[in-house]
């Protein structure tokens, strides 16, 4: 199931399927990039952040950012 | 005096390193026009002292905010430097991507594996001689508050030349 990475539940695990163009080169140097296995460990209440795990290490997306990037969910 | 940058993603080390480097002898000093600060020091080498900057942390050099900014700024200004790029071992991957950026931009780079140990304790296994094979640049494991590792790395910065990023990506393509 396809959805918006913003929208994954605590510990659901995916696969980035696209990420919007002009956010790429933004979101690569923190590891997140098409293909890439990532798990949901936080988020933040009131619109903050939520954060991810991807290769070994936690990163934290601003919640507009995880709007923008499509991830595939494993069941 | 030949000038060495400290490289890496924010929270690997930098700055454990460069105490370690350079014996704490700090001279602090404001970037103009920020608030970040970058630090200097100096360190014997064997033959030649070096000047060893401790750059603020970034994730790539397309800037995200300030402190990277700076980052990327010092990396341009220092033409002539060599850069020890540090990466958490235990998060190596993240790191690749700054390396690569830097390598691509034709500086000579050495790679600390830094946190070693934490990368041990995590059941990591690095292929330290792959890594210098693809890359083509010296790669030492170090652990900087112990001070593992320091000794190597010193003695490779002689031997650190740039490397075409285009070989790499062959090499890449290769393996896969």
């Amino acid at each position: 199931m396809k959805k918006k990475l913003s929208e994954m539940n605590y510990e659901e695990e995916g696969r980035v399927e696209s990420i919007e163009q002009d956010l790429k080169n933004k979101v690569a140097g923190m590891g997140i990039r098409v293909g890439k296995n990532l798990r949901m460990i936080t988020k933040h209440p009131l619109k903050g952040p939520v954060v991810v795990e991807v290769g070994g290490a936690h990163t934290s997306l601003a919640l507009s950012v995880a709007d923008r990037i499509i991830v595939e969910v494993k069941k | 005096m030949k000038k060495i940058l400290l490289m890496g993603n924010p929270n690997v080390g930098k700055s454990v390193f460069f105490n370690r480097l350079t014996g704490a002898n700090v001279i602090e000093s404001n970037y103009p026009g920020t608030t970040v600060d970058y630090t200097k020091g100096y360190m014997k080498g064997i033959n030649e002292d070096f000047e060893i900057i401790d750059v603020p942390g970034t994730f790539s050099l397309e800037p995200k905010d300030k402190a990277e900014e700076v980052a990327v700024k010092m990396l341009e200004e220092e033409k002539e430097a060599l850069v020890i790029c540090v990466v958490d071992a235990s998060k190596i991957e993240r790191g690749l991507y700054l390396i690569l950026e830097i390598i691509e931009r034709g500086y000579p780079v050495v790679l600390a594996l830094n946190m070693w140990d934490v990368a041990e304790d995590k059941n990591m296994q690095i292929d330290i001689e792959k890594l210098k094979n693809i890359l083509n640049i010296p790669v030492v494991p170090t652990i900087a508050i112990s001070g593992k590792g320091f000794k190597e790395l010193v003695l490779s910065i002689k031997k650190v030349a740039s490397v075409e990023v285009n070989e790499i990506m062959e090499k890449v393509g290769e393996i896969k």
